[in-house]
Order: structure tokens, then sequence, then C-alpha cells
């Protein structure tokens, strides 16, 4: 199919497309899963696909498909579908003019020639961590490598491809003694650098820890949230009202608020596609417009949303590097990159008199993502206690808002995770509400 | 290759042509009009008890992909050599009737359904909506199935529905209110009155400026449909997908036969109802069925693929999976079954205490046996009545709880559609159940 990406521009061409362009992506990935301790299966996908979008005279159409035979009749529809269309005023033009810069760290040869021995090796690993740990078991989990490939060709020039390979652990563990309790951990990178055995120990080690549990009064307090929990919320009820089309459209919470003071003073956000072995790090984004690190918030104060072509040509502005696919059959929206939040960092649970820390959330996408509202169940939680983690906490919802928690952000930890795209250390908020 | 195939004792293939149509409708603009065709298929092998599994796409050599799958199995069970699998035996599935299409909506020019789209836009727009959204879908998918055991099958499904957001603004206040129907015709758009169900989304949202954000707590709840069917799918159902129980993931596991539930509870799941998660046949080529998964409060079964039938004996055929991946335990149509309570009764079941009425999603931790649901909206119950509107609410708790605190079961039975997420697959289902009086639960607010 990689070969017919160029014939397919040049068939949109033929048939009347003013503008077009051409997403190749190709992804090759092999897993190794268990249940309890024993591996289960291990699975080798093969994908590729082509989407393409067609303009006549400024309405877009867009068609994909993973058939070669397909190609043809795939760009005949984009073509059609344009046709049908109104001429959209806000419609610029597909990107122009790519200069990209040299990203580092996405590469790693090592992914790329691993044979299933090796997979099973990581999994094991995960296993193995858990056992260090008496008195718990795993309950699923898994290794997985990938390496893909992608293309985007514009007929305005666009021509870019690029190679990646990640891999990743998770693994879900429960107590088997006593009283239930469960817990998981994971970690994604680019390269071979993950240590599984430690990840497998450290889930245990929370499940254990979590035994027990105490009910508490509901009340108002200090928060730490683990990286896992304080991304979680960040994707769902903060990063939706960054996004330019929620903003242009009136589904931001952030319209009108640039320029404003919106966080802590002391924090700052950024969205970076080129930082080294980012796992949203590359050359240019999902429609060719060139990568950059963009200030979001700088202490404190919104600096701007965050842009693909389409939303950038709305308002005469340049794209942020945020157009993102989630497949090659979806045409481009705005995506979070690498999203970075940077605040001063301390031993931010030493420096706690009294609170909660908070491991995982359970209810994230639940939250109201243009006001920012959440009403979240907290995992693995536990009271702070004299700068210390103290007793498990039974059961805890937190309610509260997205705003209102960068707002009353009070520290950080050292404790700095990749969650996905979304970079942050632990993070300590005050005056939140917590039922017990 | 030759070798290896002696030790693989049960291989399978599943090829899935597809294709969907997509509009989008933003702000009474075309956002988005897309097209896309795949074809594809997942192998599986067992060897031993290891699974090799191949998922490859565009075109299609079934031999090269058995014989990876076939690579992959070996190669798992001479490493790490483990008990074998038994599946459950199973017959050739015979297909009973497929969901009847009156309007193909492939015949419908896309012209119409643009127009369609538009006056759904104009009736979410109700005073006070600043935006809105609306999306139409339709796909149509063939999936074949054969396996080493000479099962072969093969059935054709399409299905055409809508969603519709509209959101609503005040003093940087804003709340969204939505609505969607799923079908299998493009008669869905002439039965269910679509344009009321766009006002709806409009009217809902703009009430929800308006409404109060309670103080949560411990108390009586009355739970609509909806919510009641997320509890059923989210908390019952997933506890009751024996993979979950066997990885010892479930609050329900060693429980069957006991009684675990209030005796007013029953909880189906049923494949073979024309909703929303409808199939003739699962992903193992395994004929669907109906199970009672709790009976009149007492646990009766789990939901099976064939591995985990093997393993606890059971019914297979729940076993699925989203489009080439690996097929995994999963619901169908699961519903808590109709009672007799009337609604009134059940608000002076409540007396004081809230009605907690559509989801915005939840999630359950099966293992703990403990959830969190977040309600559209809520009404205070004062003295047996309803009072205020409120928002932001949420019910969480432990599912055997809530269970045995069910007091009244209602006759209105409602089914609504959905996708369910496992695994990092999405399958269509629906969920459902009449309204339920639960006598303590404990809510989330301010």
């Amino acid at each position: 199919m990689y070969e017919l990406a160029k014939k397919a521009l040049d068939l949109a061409e033929k048939a009347g497309a003013e503008e077009a362009e051409v997403y190749y992506v190709s992804n090759h990935s092999t897993g190794v899963n268990f249940k309890k301790d024993a591996l289960e299966s291990a699975k080798d996908r093969l994908s590729e696909g082509i989407g393409v979008r067609a303009i006549v005279n400024g309405a877009v159409g867009f068609a994909s498909t993973n058939s070669a035979e397909e190609v043809e009749n795939t760009v005949r529809i984009a073509v059609a579908e344009a046709r049908v269309r109104e001429s959209d005023p806000d419609w610029v033009g597909l990107p122009s003019n790519g200069k990209y810069p040299e990203v580092s760290g996405i590469f790693d040869k090592r992914i790329e020639a691993m044979e299933l021995e090796e997979c099973i090796g990581y999994a094991l690993e995960l296993v193995e961590g858990t056992k260090e740990v008496p008195g718990t078991l795993p309950t699923s989990g898994g290794f997985t490598r990938a390496k893909s490939r992608q293309l985007i060709l514009n007929t305005n020039g666009i021509e870019i491809e690029e190679e990646s390979t990640g891999m990743s652990g998770f693994v879900d563990v429960i107590t088997v003694n006593g009283e239930t309790s469960t817990a998981y951990d994971f970690a994604v990178s680019r390269s071979l650098d993950i240590d599984f055995l430690a990840l497998g120990k450290r889930a245990s080690e929370l499940a254990l820890r979590s035994r027990g549990g105490i009910k508490i009064e509901p009340m108002r307090t200090d928060v730490v949230f683990h990286p896992f929990a304080f991304a979680d919320l960040i994707e769902d009820a903060f990063a939706p009202s960054l996004d330019a089309d929620n903003v242009q459209k009136g589904r931001s919470g952030l319209i009108g608020k640039l320029g404003e003071e919106l966080t802590a003073p002391e924090l700052s956000i950024y969205d970076d596609g080129l930082i080294d072995a980012g796992m949203e790090t590359s050359a240019s984004d999902d429609e060719g417009i060139p990568s950059q690190r963009t200030t979001v918030v700088e202490k404190g104060v919104l600096k701007t949303y965050l842009y693909d072509s389409y939303t950038a040509g709305k308002e005469g502005l340049k794209s942020t590097g945020n157009g993102s696919r989630a497949s090659y059959t979806a045409p481009p929206g705005v995506g979070l990159r690498n999203f970075i939040l940077d605040y001063p960092q301390t031993d931010v649970i030493a420096g706690t008199d009294s609170g909660v820390f908070v491991n995982t959330v359970i209810g994230a996408h639940t939250a109201n993502s243009i006001s920012g509202d959440f009403s979240v169940e907290a995992r693995n939680a536990f009271t702070i206690k004299n700068g210390a983690l103290d007793k498990p906490i039974k059961s805890l919802m937190i309610s509260g808002n997205a705003f209102d928690l960068l707002k009353n952000i009070t520290g950080a930890g050292f404790d700095v995770r990749k969650v996905g795209g979304i970079i942050t250390p632990s993070i300590r908020v005050s005056d939140m509400s917590v039922i017990g | 290759m030759k070798d290896i195939m002696q030790d693989i004792k049960f291989y399978d293939c599943r090829v899935i042509e597809g294709s969907s149509t997509s509009i989008v409708l933003d702000n009474g603009k075309i956002e988005e009009i897309s097209r896309n065709f795949t074809r594809g298929a997942g192998i599986r092998a067992l060897c031993g008890g290891s699974w090799g599994y191949t998922a490859v796409e565009g075109e299609i050599d079934l031999k090269k992909g058995v014989s990876a799958a076939s690579k992959l199995a070996f190669s798992m069970n001479s490493n790490t050599p483990k008990e074998e699998v038994e599946l459950a035996a199973v017959n050739s599935p015979v297909l009973g009737k497929l969901p009847e299409i009156k309007i193909d909506p492939r015949d419908v020019p896309i012209e119409d359904k643009v127009e369609l789209l538009k006056s759904i836009e104009a009736h979410a727009r109700v005073e006070g909506v600043h935006s809105t959204k609306v999306m139409y879908m339709e796909s149509e998918f063939k999936i074949e199935y054969r396996s080493s055991e000479g099962v072969e099958s093969a059935y054709e499904l399409l299905n055409t529905g809508f969603a519709v957001s509209a959101v609503a603004a005040e003093n940087g206040g804003y709340q969204a209110g939505r609505e969607s129907r799923f079908g299998y015709g493009y008669e869905v758009f002439e039965k269910e009155n679509v344009l009321e169900l766009a006002k709806k989304a409009g009217s809902s949202a703009v009430e929800l400026l308006k409404a109060k954000t309670p103080k949560g707590g411990t108390m009586p709840v009355l739970l609509d449909q909806e919510l009641a069917g997320v509890f059923a799918h989210e908390a019952v159902g997933h506890a009751s997908e024996a993979d979950l129980v066997l990885e010892g993931d479930s609050i329900l596991a060693n429980r069957i036969g006991d009684l675990i539930a209030s005796p007013l509870v029953t909880i189906i799941d049923d494949p073979t109802l024309h909703e929303f998660g409808y199939y003739p046949f699962d992903a193992e080529g395994v004929q669907s069925s109906r199970t009672e998964i709790i009976k009149e409060g007492v646990l009766n079964s789990f939901l099976h693929s064939r591995e985990t039938a093997g393993k606890l004996g059971g019914t297979p055929g729940n076993c699925r999976a989203q489009g080439y991946s690996m097929p995994i335990v999963r619901m169908s149509n699961t519903f808590i079954d109709n009672g007799d309570a009337k609604f009134e009764e059940m608000l002076e079941e409540v007396r004081d205490g809230m009605y907690l009425i559509g989801s915005r999603g939840g999630q359950v931790n099966t293992g703990e046996g403990i959830f969190q649901f977040n309600a559209e909206k809520g009404y205070l119950i004062k003295n047996g009545e309803l009072a205020g509107l409120v928002r932001d609410v949420s019910l969480s708790g432990k599912t055997l709880e809530i269970l045995n605190h069910v007091a009244l079961v209602g006759n209105d039975l409602k089914m609504t559609a959905g996708r369910c997420g496992k695994g990092g697959q999405l399958v269509p289902v629906s969920d459902g159940s009449p309204h339920l009086a639960i006598s303590s639960a404990l809510v989330g607010g301010a």
C-alpha cells in the first residue's frame, strides 16, 4: 500500500481535487499477555491503511481503506464527498512548506528487531516482579512492542516520512489473603529502558499496602495526586478546553481567558512535539506541520490554545502542530502532543502535614469537559500524616473542578512520570472536597 | 511446519469486511463526511495451554495466517508450557431471524441524510443553546467464521443511528444535553421521534444551567432505567464475565447458587434480542443464547467463552471481538428484568432522597466489587415528591450492597444502546432496567 500513496495523490488530482492529501500508516505490534501468573497468548498484528482528504471548491471530503484494491475507489469517494458539500469559507488550505526539525529517541532498533522469545521474557519479568511480594497475585497484564511507519503527502509539496518504535508493560494485581485490594501499574517507552521486574513489584506493594482501609469523614483537605491520577484529570477535564476547535465552537471553559491568570503562578505547561524520546514526539504532526514546543501556560498565565491547520486558518494563525489522528480512518483533529506540567519540585509528601494521597482515579472520563467539573472515585488512596503516608482509605470520592484544581496547586514531587503523552510529577492541590 | 501443526489442536478464522459512513454536522454546518472500507482477518491457534493470534488487514492469505498464529502458539507453549486448554464442545450455529430492515440506509441519498441532520440540529437549538453537534453513522459488515472443527457460518449486519449533543452556556457555566438512538434500518428515524429527542437534548442542557449541585452523602435513591441499566452492565455484568472470574478479579467468584441480591432482582444477558448488542453467533462461531445471570436474587450463571465454559462449566456464546482483535468474554444486551412497582410507589418508598437520571459513564472495580457512575442529572425527593433539579451527582458504592438494597423494581424496562470497552476493544451493547428504588446508596455531589 505504501507504494500506492503517491499514485493515490495523482489520482485525486485527476479526479478533480484542487488539493489532496494522502496519509499512510502501518503498524506492526507483538504482544504477550498473561492471566494470573501464566502466559496466555501471543498476538501479532499487522495493520496498514490510507486516509485521503480531497478538497474541491473549499469543501473537504474524506475516505479511507486498508485494502490496496480499494485505493482507487477510496480516492473517488473522497472527491465525490467534497463535491456534495458547500464551500467552507473557513478553509484556508492544506499545510505547505514543511521544514522539519530533527527529533531523537523515538526509534530503537532493538525494539524493531525483537523476537517473540524476548517479548515472553519481559512478560515473565512482570509476573516475577509481582511474586517478589508475597501475598499478591497478578490478575492480568502484558507486554507489547510496536513499530510504525507514517507517510504524509499532499499536493502542496508536503512529503514527510517517519518511523518510530514503542513498548509498554502493564499489570493488575490482587491480594490473596484477608481483605481484597487491587492495584495496577504500567509504563510506556520509545526504547528498551523499562524495568519490568520493578514495575510488577511496585503494583504488588501498592495492593498489599492498600489492605485494611479505613473510613474517613467528608472534609476539605490537601490532596496529593500521583501522576496517574493527575494525568487522567488533566486529559479529561482540562485538555478539551484547550482544543481550539472547542474554543471556536463555544465548547470550552477557556473562552476569553487568554492572557489571564489561570493557574497557580508557579505552574507552567508546555505542549511539546520535540522532546527527546517522548511518546508524542515526531518531526511532523499528523498532517505534515512541523512539530514545535508551545508554551500553553507561562507562570500561571494562559498563553494560547492548541491548533491544527484548519482551526488555525480560521483565525489567521499558524498551527501549533497539534493535528492529530487516532488512525488512518479519521481526518485530523486537534490533539495533545507531549503535555508537560512544570512546577517547582520538592519532596511533596514530606511537606504535607495532613491530607490525602491518591494513586489512581476511576471515572475521570465522566468529567464535564467544558466546565471542568469532575467527580471521581479515588483508588489506592492513603491518609497523609506528618509528612508521610499513614493509613489506606477504603473508599473515597473526590469532586472538584479542573480549573480550580490548577489554581490551587501548592506543590509537586520529584516523581515525574510519562503517562502516555502527559508528563507530570505528583501534584498537591489544597482545599479539595473528599467524601469517605 | 508440519511438526508444529501436529501440536495445534484447534484454530479458527474470522474474516470481516465492512464499510461505514459518518456525517458530522457541527453548529449546523457539515464538518465531516467520511467513508471507510476495511477488510481483515483474525486468526487464533491453540497449542496446549497457549494461544497464538494474528491479525492481518487488507489482502488476506488465510493459510499464511493460520501458520503464523500456530507458530506463535507453539513457541509460547514450548517456552512456558501450562495446563491444556479444553474448549467446551459446540455445534455449528443455526442462524435465526436477523433484524428486519425496512428502509436500507444505503438507498437513502446523502443529501436526504444531511437534511435530516439539519432538522435534528434545528430542534436541538432551543433558546439558550449556543452550540450543537449531530452525528449520523451507518455501518455494514460481513463476518465469515470457520474453524478446524469444521464449523462454518457467516452473516451480514447493517446498523444506523445518530447522536445529538447540545451545549447551553450562561455566566461562564456550561451544561450539555445528549441523546442518541441506534437501529438496524433507516426506519429508526421514523420509529423514534428523533426531532423530539433533539429538543429534549437542548432543553436538558438549558435546564441544567439552573440546576443546583446538592450535598452528597448516604441516602435512599431512585434510579432511572438508563442509570440502573448502567449499574446492571458495569457492576454486575462485568463481574459475571467468566474470564474475570477465573483471573480472580471478580467479587462473584465462587458465589454461584448464593443469594447475592434482593429476591426482586433478575439480571439477564440476551444477545438474541434485536437490540444494539445483537449477534446470531459469537466470535467463536457459537450460537447466541439467553443467560440468566441473577435469578430472583440468586447468582445463576456467568458469561462464557468456550475456554471459560470448558474450565468452569457453563454455556459459551459470549465471546466477542472488535474488528480483528482477539475475542474475549463480553456482554450483549444486559438488563434487569421487570418487576411490578409503579413509579409513584417508588417515590413514596424513597421518601427523602434523590432521583438519579441518565449516565455520563462510569467505572467499576470488579475485583473489589465497587463502582462509580456519574448521572446526567437528578431531582431531590422530599416527602415522596420530586423537588428541585440537581446536577453533578454521582452514585458509588459496593455492588453487592446495592443489589441487596434494592427495595422495589419498576415495570417500565427500557434499553439504551451504547458501546462497551474492555481490553482496549469496543463492542456494541445495550443495557437497561426498569426504575429501581434503592434503600441506601452513596451519592456524590459538591
